[in-house]
């Protein structure tokens, strides 16, 4: 690393600011995506906005490639280094600037965790409605970067349905202030291509959002499945005759059982095959027929059982344990690749079993949790990066995942992101042209490409392997988008910004 | 030196990465840098078993700077054990690296020939209660610059008479329900004979036959905690033995009742000390299961024979503070909250963030002040906001961190023992007789 930029971005950062030793560096090299790794030539931590801008600014002057970073917790590769690059990292932005009750609006650094801005909330009665399950470790950079979702996101949307503001510092050092919270903004909405950019456009530090009242009224469910196809059926039917839960959560047997051997213990029932998680949320009205409604779809196809949540701490458990069902997949294996595809709802049955078929056939552990209102797939493969051999199944298996859902009508991410690990993907899903008009507001953004380059746009060579998209190929785009399925799929991705 | 010997690399795999432990943990809060979470932490072990990382001199600071408090156990979704692996690669560095000369003979003096003696302790307490009555600990603490904090902010140490061993036996008050055996610890009698006392009067009012065996003094646990292998092995080796020798003496199989969260965290694991296959673990497994906390003490019978026992106090509102060790290392949250709510003229609020550590960490608090101040400064917020009058603990470090922290703030509110607190309202005689 140049001596001058060294010299300079000491001088900004301060002694903790900056990691400049290899050791420390190294618990940089990578993300929730553990086999790609690679070693940051620094780390930068700055500690607000103006130091930050600082920061982007020395390292345009000397064309140093950056990756932003928010707790690592991503699932896709998208805060993985890059060839002689830095990573800043916003954990040292953490404070909440602004919160108005009366005007349900919050200002917050980028290193706030998700979880920390519904406690500061809750105190007033609201909340911060889009739940990634890494709430507790994630950080609202991180989630604006993804538009990330969460099981709640079933009814209030992701994340770019919360954001109404950002400030942003580019790639040159400029500070773009959008905080200003505008519903309906004049001109074009930057906020809304800023959202689920995966910080190739600039390096959001700050973030205005809406925060949502908390409910009048909030029902938990747990319903008991011997047969994890029934489960499926009974999320279908629910769309179906459009009974609206706030969320709608599949676990599958493996996940139960590593979930209760956790810390996390919910008491979901070990010998179940699958249990549905459910929440209903609204007015007393509203909560009583959507469980009535609810109710009668679970008895129907055959639910074993259905628990009521008492009170907040059995409430608190039951999703506890569902948002710890990662970290406790650990049990099973040491390294855990969670896939995340977006299926058309009528067809979560097949695609589930279609899904669990492809990794066993590759000789892969494969365990479910979703997001099953969304239609939102999380096929969790465990494996060990130490074995190149399994490491290639499990790329295999994605990557077949990724083709039979987009084939069945489904899309290639619900709220993690592309990434580096469906980067190639992308050509499944989208026609060249596609493609060449997301390259451009990506130029005006950052026309030097040193913005977490290589990350989500699949590098373009003169031979493509792959030029033409399978939707398109299997039935007509315009006709796809316009099926109700499609569109409930498209919901949890969706990056634009209906107002 | 071995890699394996350095890493635990076995336990280094439970780990996948997920991150649920970052804002758990003092060390990332106070710095935001991931090489000092747990998740950042147990990557670098790995990468150094794995050869894709140094055991250098950065890599031995990241290890020291970890206040070992276990908070990160607490919500670790996959088990991850990780105060075992901190103590395993903290061994291998203590064998393995060279510290400044100055501070390995001091290292030496302190875990090697201070804490296990008795002999010593007492006469350092001596002096140090001479020295404070002369005012040389505010000199020496000038003289130190910023490493001397901990001295000046001291509390008193005791006079003589309360520094005095505990009685070896001390009979029940009324009618017996059961025996029990208490740890007088090494540093408690010198520094909290007053909680010692309580303690046995606590459990004495509740009915129990109180035996205290003079075989051991210190249990291993700040040896353990600071790679001080050999020494904690054999600590925790004389501390089993002891009670065994207890055990034999009175006839009859005794629970340990120890008043220091710290070493009840050791203790309940002191199998955990030994290799695998060294022939004493199942001796220490047996003992192990016997090491109950203070607050665990009083279940059924002993606590309505306490309950008929307490009587009028001075009138407090208290926040209890969760030990770490109590918390983390033991999964004890409830009980202590229980006893306390069983005091008349005692109000009990909640402290925000009650299980985060206080800084105090065994003996960090002395070896890195600046850091320990750091991560208190939160848990003074959080006591400033919960209105409390008092604070209530369980573990004589974290008494000292609260006592020092909070007149470094400028507030004298009392920090209490839990054993004292609930001792100054027992009345004199059974309830029965006096009221």
């Amino acid at each position: 690393m140049d001596r001058a930029l060294l010299h300079e971005l000491r001088a900004i950062l301060g002694p903790r600011g900056l990691i400049e030793d290899r050791t420390r560096r190294v618990a940089y090299e990578c993300d929730g995506l553990a086999f790609e790794r690679r070693v940051p030539e620094l780390v930068l931590l700055p500690a607000d906005t103006a130091q930050a801008a600082r920061c982007m600014r020395a390292l345009h002057d000397h064309g140093v490639p950056v990756v932003p970073r928010g707790a690592g917790t991503g699932l896709t590769g998208g805060a993985t280094p890059v060839e002689g690059g830095v990573v800043i990292g916003t954990a040292r932005m953490r404070r909440v600037l602004e919160l108005d009750p009366v005007d349900r609006i919050a200002r917050v650094e980028a290193g706030l965790v998700n979880v920390e801005l519904s406690r500061a909330a809750a105190k007033h009665g609201l909340f911060y409605a889009p739940d990634p399950s890494s709430q507790r470790a994630c950080t609202l950079g991180g989630n604006v970067a993804n538009n990330a979702g969460g099981p709640h996101c079933f009814r209030h949307g992701n994340t770019t349905r919360h954001v109404v503001g950002l400030v942003a510092v580019m790639h040159d050092g400029e500070v773009l202030d959008l905080s200003e919270p505008r519903v309906d903004p004049l001109g074009d909405d930057l906020v809304g291509l800023l959202v689920g950019s995966e910080g190739m456009f600039a390096l959001v530090t700050e973030i205005t959002v809406r925060l949502t009242p908390a409910p009048q009224r909030v029902e938990t469910l747990l319903a008991v499945f011997d047969d994890l196809d029934a489960a499926c059926d009974a999320v279908s039917e629910m769309i179906a005759e459009q009974l609206e839960p706030s969320a709608l959560e599949i676990l599958d047997k493996l996940t139960i059982e590593a979930v209760e051997a956790s810390v996390f213990a919910a008491g979901y029932p070990p010998d179940a095959e699958a249990v549905l998680l459910i929440e209903v949320e609204g007015s007393d009205a509203e909560v009583e027929a959507n469980s009535a409604g609810i109710a009668r779809v679970l008895e129907r196809r055959g639910a074993l059982e259905t628990r009521r949540a008492t009170g907040d701490e059995e409430r608190a458990k039951l999703w506890a344990g569902r948002k710890g069902a990662y970290g406790a997949m650990g049990r099973v294996a040491p390294d855990l690749y969670v896939t995340d595809v977006v299926v058309p709802r009528t067809k979560l049955r097949e695609l589930v079993r279609r899904t669990t078929e492809i990794c066993r056939e590759r000789g892969l552990k494969v365990a479910n949790v979703f997001h099953a209102g969304d239609g939102n797939l999380h096929p969790n493969v465990s494996y060990d990066r130490r074995d190149p051999d399994e490491v290639a199944r499990v790329l295999d298996a994605g990557e077949k995942i990724m083709e039979v859902c987009i084939e069945a009508g489904g899309t290639l991410s619900g709220e993690h992101g592309i990434g580096l690990e469906k980067q190639k993907q992308m050509h499944l899903y989208f026609s060249p042209a596609d493609l060449d008009a997301m390259e451009r507001p990506r130029d005006v953004f950052d026309p030097a490409r040193r913005m977490n380059p290589g990350k989500t746009l699949p590098i373009r060579a003169c031979m493509e392997t792959r030029t033409r998209p399978i939707a398109a190929a299997s039935s007509d785009p315009a006709a796809r988008r316009a099926s109700p399925d499609a569109a409930a799929a498209q919901s949890t991705s969706d990056r634009e910004r209906p107002r | 030196m071995q890699l394996t010997e350095l890493v635990d690399y076995a336990k280094s795999l439970d780990c996948v990465h997920c991150g649920l432990c970052l804002h758990t943990c003092p060390t990332y809060l106070l710095t935001g840098n991931e090489s000092s979470s747990p998740r950042g932490r147990i990557h670098l072990m790995r990468s150094v078993a794995e050869g894709a990382a140094e055991a250098d001199a950065d890599f031995a600071e990241e290890m020291d700077f970890c206040l070992l408090c276990r908070h990160c156990e607490s919500v670790c979704p996959s088990g991850v054990r990780f105060g075992r692996m901190m103590e395993t690669t903290r061994a291998g560095l203590a064998e393995s690296r060279q510290r400044p000369h100055v501070e390995q003979l001091a290292r030496d003096f302190g875990f090697g020939t201070v804490l296990p003696s008795r002999a010593w302790l007492s006469m350092l307490a001596g002096l140090a209660r001479f020295g404070q009555r002369l005012g040389l600990d505010r000199a020496a603490a000038a003289f130190l610059g910023e490493r001397g904090a901990p001295i000046a902010s001291m509390p008193p140490v005791p006079p003589a008479d309360e520094r005095r061993p505990l009685p070896r036996y001390t009979p029940a008050e009324g009618e017996v329900t059961g025996e029990v055996a208490v740890l007088e610890g090494c540093v408690m009698p010198e520094l909290f004979g007053r909680v010692n006392r309580a303690t046995v009067a606590c459990l004495s009012a509740a009915g129990r036959e109180v035996h205290c065996s003079r075989g051991a003094t210190c249990c291993g646990s700040l040896h353990a905690h600071n790679g001080e292998r050999a020494l904690a092995r054999r600590l925790t080796r004389e501390t089993v033995e002891a009670h065994e020798a207890l055990e034999a003496e009175v006839g009859t199989a005794l629970p340990m009742v120890v008043n220091s969260a710290g070493c009840a965290a050791h203790l309940v694991e002191a199998h955990e000390v030994f290799a695998e296959d060294d022939p004493f673990v199942p001796r220490a497994r047996a003992f192990a299961a016997k090491v109950i906390d203070f607050s665990r003490a009083f279940d059924g019978e002993a606590r309505d024979r306490l309950a008929a026992r307490l009587g009028r106090g001075p009138a407090r509102r208290v926040a209890w503070d969760d030990p770490c060790h109590l918390c983390h290392g033991q999964g004890v949250r409830d009980e202590p909250r229980a006893l306390i709510d069983l005091l008349p003229d005692v109000e009990r609020v909640e402290l925000e963030d009650s299980e985060a550590c206080c800084g105090s960490a065994g003996v960090y608090s002395l070896a890195r002040p600046a850091d320990a101040a750091g991560v208190f400064a939160p848990k003074r917020d959080a006591f400033a906001r919960s209105g409390a009058d008092a604070l209530v603990t369980g573990n004589p470090g974290c008494h000292l961190q609260w006592h020092a922290g909070l007149r470094a703030a400028g507030d004298d509110a009392p920090v209490l023992h839990l054993a004292e607190l609930v001792a100054e309202r027992l009345t004199p005689t059974p309830a029965g007789d006096a009221r």
